[in-house]
């Protein structure tokens, strides 16, 4: 991780709160990181985690009601996003920061081309005409490797495939040349070989376009190849926050553990039971005092369960975890 | 894998599903849907065949014909040897004792205005098992199996977690005492850290119960687990079917090793080396002639596009390894 | 895992609710909602009250001089044969109320039954044949179905509600038949087939009470209809034959009206009015509140 540049973005103790009709719940509760210019994060966790909030929260999509940005600072190259105003944040969003979501089918617009969609990015962010903005549009078409771009662009979204509305989605995008990428689940709809080229794709990309990109996902095996640095949260915290070797060789907080551990994965030698991380995540209104993952810990210590941990850097390193009872190297078992 | 002398359980012969396409002012047929297009297997007593493929393979309409929740356009399904596609309406209301199902999305799949213990006594009270007490018994004894507690009888499915009403409908499709159960895609929509769970109590009944199953996924990780044999669908037929560790160890059809290869590992040291294969799937509409793979195949030939490859054997020390593909098939 | 059990037992007794009574607590929180059914229940204290004989049983009663100013023993004044306004407005609340339950009740019950069995076999004949008679029947002018019922049943009192039940159930049968082409795609249903429970139970057992709610709103929407549309037959003399309506009310008013005298046309409009704006409120509630969307 390049330590001489200063990070595009920074999240600082941010706090979004919805209410519902049983009372206030924290999505997010404290998060800070920072990101890197060209590196490639990875926000992970379960449902309910809190990521997509996260995402969401950095370009203002939070739907106020029932949420709100309750504190904290996003900062995106100085400017703290969280105090802009709207317009302010329209002009930002698309140009500045962009984002791609997890359905592609409900992303676009059915009604109108795949090309007016793009031209309508363009012609807003990039001052082009509109001839200018459909031969941007096709050369953005191009670069993510749709075939005939010329005449794709007059089609409809469901004219195309889920991968190939995807890519459509990344070229819009990218069309403004964004500082940031927040991908929100990209290719969890997809097919794993259509996921392998969409993510091919965006790494492509990145070099190219030397943008930082955050991935929200909860598959560890997207995270592994796509990205530089992971952060792990659970129930509205970061728990983990290291880089991509030290998150998978040396995982430090049990649950990054339980969840290496008992993912799904093609093992050459099959066991008779999956190790499982026990009970359920907790209901995010009758959150636990002390730590929240305390109930389903295989390290809990009485002081977990009183006091809630708080992310700190481990013995000095540049990997960060919000535990009592960090697992120590190589006390994971080998899988 | 089946017993001699004994009929297999499932025997699925030359099943063919196809979805008719209405068009036109008059709604004539102007093509079909070929979802199933001729699918062979068997399935022996207590073994789990793990049925992969990606959208629009098929997969899911495959284990809904075979229980004739779509009724077949063509071939048969014989249960322990019985046809199971020819029988009338009130003979298949006596047979679906034997075979259950699983969904994938745990939101859908149970009645939201029913409880759970009337969602799981269902069953019995159709087929008119047991007293009533013994019914509300044996509710209680399922809930057991899938490690639910009692006092959950009296509660609506929207107030469990997708883990939970996954169990609910697991303790459901158990009801009946089947023999056989698909599962479509079960653990598909649960949290990750759920699917273990889950998995852990599908290959317990497995174990415990006996009861043979015909997993249906996308995901090869997940049926490594569960499964004693594999098959992978691409558009309606089965290109590759072995011994699920002969699969993963030496898969031989292109797309299956397209596929194992494109999944993305969990350890940053060993990047997947994808095979990419060109071009989206075709429409089942309208399939390719020859090899429907030959389209998107790194390694097709000339004889793809023709032929239709025949199913050959290539396994060794008695393991069956079947393989759909000219690269496999003998010299003309 | 006993602390986790334990857990997992003690937050599942916190949520104990039907889709019902978290509709109820929803309901009870919207005040617009809640001021209209308390004048709802109002009027159907009133009606309720004609219909056992405690009051308003001497609305035929000629009592005072003709056109009466309103007074301290007639509440509205008189009308033209000196019978009491209140007193007719009263006991024509109940006759609304007659009109409009029957009605609902019974095209909602014929709606839901058609539109379901409609939607389960769409596609097929049965679908065709409902289809069908629902485009007929709606394309007859409404009125003129009235007065040809009307006069099929030679005068026969019922002829007003077998007439608007005939008409009326065809917008709640079509909500149902998109409804239930909807949910019989889903996996419970699927799983019902696969059980082998009959078709016809798995219409009424688990796809015909998810639709309860659209169910319930639809029946307070006719309610409205069928009171609106009373008023207009009585008023054409289609309609209420023997009892008091407010429809008649103010048919008979039409003349003083031209007189000078609008106590009668006022006393029936503004209890109409009440009803069917409080009626109208309560069903907007009634429709947020148990959006399943937001319950659950």
């Amino acid at each position: 991780m390049p330590t001489d540049q200063s990070p595009v973005l920074s999240v600082r103790n941010l706090v979004v709160e919805f209410s519902t009709e049983n009372g206030i719940v924290r999505a997010v509760d404290d998060v800070s990181f920072d990101v890197y210019p060209n590196e490639t994060v990875g926000l992970v966790g379960e449902s309910g985690c809190g990521k997509t909030v996260t995402g969401l929260s950095l370009l203002g999509l939070i739907p106020s009601p029932p949420g709100r940005i309750v504190s904290g600072q996003i900062l995106l190259d100085g400017t703290d996003l969280a105090t802009l105003t709207e317009p302010k944040m329209r002009e930002i969003r698309g140009s500045e920061i962009s984002m791609i979501f997890q359905e592609p089918m409900t992303a676009l617009n059915p009604v109108f081309t795949i090309g007016n969609q793009m031209i309508d990015v363009l012609m807003c962010h990039r001052r082009l005409t509109r001839r200018q903005s459909r031969a941007a549009a096709i050369e953005m078409l191009s670069k993510v490797g749709i075939p005939v771009p010329d005449q794709r662009v007059d089609e409809y979204p469901h004219q195309l495939s889920g991968g190939m509305r995807q890519r459509v989605m990344i070229a819009m995008a990218l069309s403004c040349d964004p500082k940031l990428l927040v991908a929100d689940e990209p290719t969890t709809a997809l097919d794993v070989t259509t996921q392998a080229q969409v993510l091919e794709q965006i790494n492509k990309l990145q070099d190219e376009f030397h943008m930082a990109v955050i991935l929200i996902t909860h598959d560890l095996g997207v995270v592994a190849e796509t990205c530089r640095r992971g952060i792990v949260m659970y129930c509205g915290r970061v728990i983990e926050n290291a880089s991509i070797e030290g998150l998978f060789e040396r995982p430090l907080h049990p649950y990054t553990v339980g969840l290496l551990e008992s993912i799904p994965r093609i093992r050459t030698e099959r066991l008779v039971e999956l190790p499982i991380i026990p009970g359920r995540v907790p209901n995010l209104l009758h959150l636990p005092d002390g730590c929240r993952f305390a109930g389903r810990c295989f390290k809990v210590s009485d002081h977990c369960r009183r006091v809630s941990p708080v992310l700190q850097s481990y013995e000095g390193s540049t990997d960060y975890v919000a535990c009592h009872t960090p697992c120590r190297a190589r006390e994971a078992a080998n899988v | 894998m089946s017993e001699v002398g004994n009929p297999p359980l499932l025997q699925v012969r030359d099943l063919k599903k196809y979805f008719p396409v209405r068009g036109g002012l008059l709604h004539r047929v102007t093509a079909q849907v070929r979802a199933v297009d001729g699918v062979d297997f068997e399935i022996g007593h207590g073994r789990t065949l793990g049925l992969v493929g990606e959208s629009g393979c098929g997969k899911s309409t495959l284990g809904r014909a075979i229980l004739r929740l779509h009724e077949p356009t063509s071939g048969q399904v014989l249960l322990e040897g019985v046809d199971f596609t020819a029988l009338d309406r009130k003979a298949l209301v006596a047979e679906r004792r034997r075979v259950q199902i699983i969904f994938q999305d745990p939101f859908a799949s149970l009645s939201p205005r029913r409880t759970v213990a009337q969602i799981i006594r269902e069953p019995l009270d159709v087929h008119r098992i047991g007293t009533p007490d013994e019914r509300a018994h044996r509710v209680l004894e399922l809930l057991d199996v899938v490690g639910m507690g009692p006092e959950v009888r009296d509660r609506y499915p929207h107030e469990f977690s997708g883990g939970q009403r996954q169990r609910i409908g697991i303790a459901r499709a158990l009801a009946l005492s089947p023999k056989f159960i698909v599962a479509d895609e079960p653990v598909s929509a649960l949290d990750v850290s759920v699917q273990s769970q889950v998995l852990n109590l599908i290959a317990k009944l497995k174990r415990e119960h006996g009861i043979a199953f015909l997993f249906i996924s996308h995901d090869l990780a997940v049926i490594q687990h569960v499964s004693d044999e594999i098959g992978v669908m691409y558009l309606g037929r089965i290109v590759e079917r072995a011994a699920v560790d002969d699969l993963y160890r030496e898969p031989k059809h292109p797309y299956t090793r397209a596929l194992l290869s494109a999944i993305p590992v969990p350890d940053p040291n060993r990047k997947s080396q994808p095979v990419v294969l060109f071009g989206d799937v075709p429409s089942p509409m309208n399939p390719p002639s020859g090899c429907p793979f030959h389209t998107r195949c790194p390694e097709a030939m000339a004889i793809c596009s023709e032929r239709r490859p025949p199913v050959i054997d290539v396994g060794s020390d008695g393991h069956t390894h079947d393989v759909a593909c000219h690269l496999f098939s003998p010299a003309p | 895992m006993n602390a986790v059990s334990g857990a997992v037992r003690a937050r599942a007794s916190v949520r104990r609710e039907s889709l019902w009574s978290k509709a109820f607590y929803k309901f009870r929180r919207d005040r617009a909602g809640m001021l209209s059914f308390g004048v709802v229940l109002l009027y159907m204290i009133a009606a309720l009250g004609v219909w056992l004989g405690w009051w308003a049983t001497g609305w035929s009663a000629v009592e005072g001089g003709k056109w009466q100013g309103m007074s301290a023993t007639h509440w509205f004044g008189t009308n033209m044969i000196g019978q009491d306004i209140f007193d007719r407005a009263l006991y024509s609340t109940k006759t609304a109320f007659e009109v409009g339950l029957v009605v609902a009740v019974l095209s909602t019950a014929v709606g839901a039954l058609l539109g379901a069995i409609a939607g389960f076999f769409s596609g097929g004949w049965l679908d065709e044949i409902v289809i069908w008679i629902m485009g007929v029947l709606d394309s007859i002018p409404f009125y003129l179905f009235v007065a040809a019922i009307a006069f099929a049943m030679q005068d026969n009192p019922y002829a007003m509600h077998v007439a608007m039940i005939s008409t009326f159930w065809t917008g709640v049968a079509r909500l149902i038949r998109g409804e239930v082409i909807k949910l019989r795609g889903l996996e419970y249903v699927e799983a019902a087939h696969a059980i082998g429970v009959p078709e016809y139970t798995i219409i009424f057992r688990h796809i015909l009470p998810n639709t309860a709610h659209i169910l319930l709103v639809q029946a307070t929407i006719t309610f409205v209809a069928a009171i609106k549309s009373e008023v207009i037959l009585s008023f054409l003399g289609l309609g209420v034959k023997d009892g008091m309506s407010w429809g008649l009310m103010i048919a008979e008013s039409s003349q003083e009206v031209l007189a000078g005298f609008f106590n009668n046309f006022l006393a029936a409009s503004i209890f109409m009015f009440g009803l069917v704006m409080a009626f109208n409120m309560f069903s907007d509630a009634l429709q947020d509140s148990l959006d399943p969307r937001k319950v659950s």
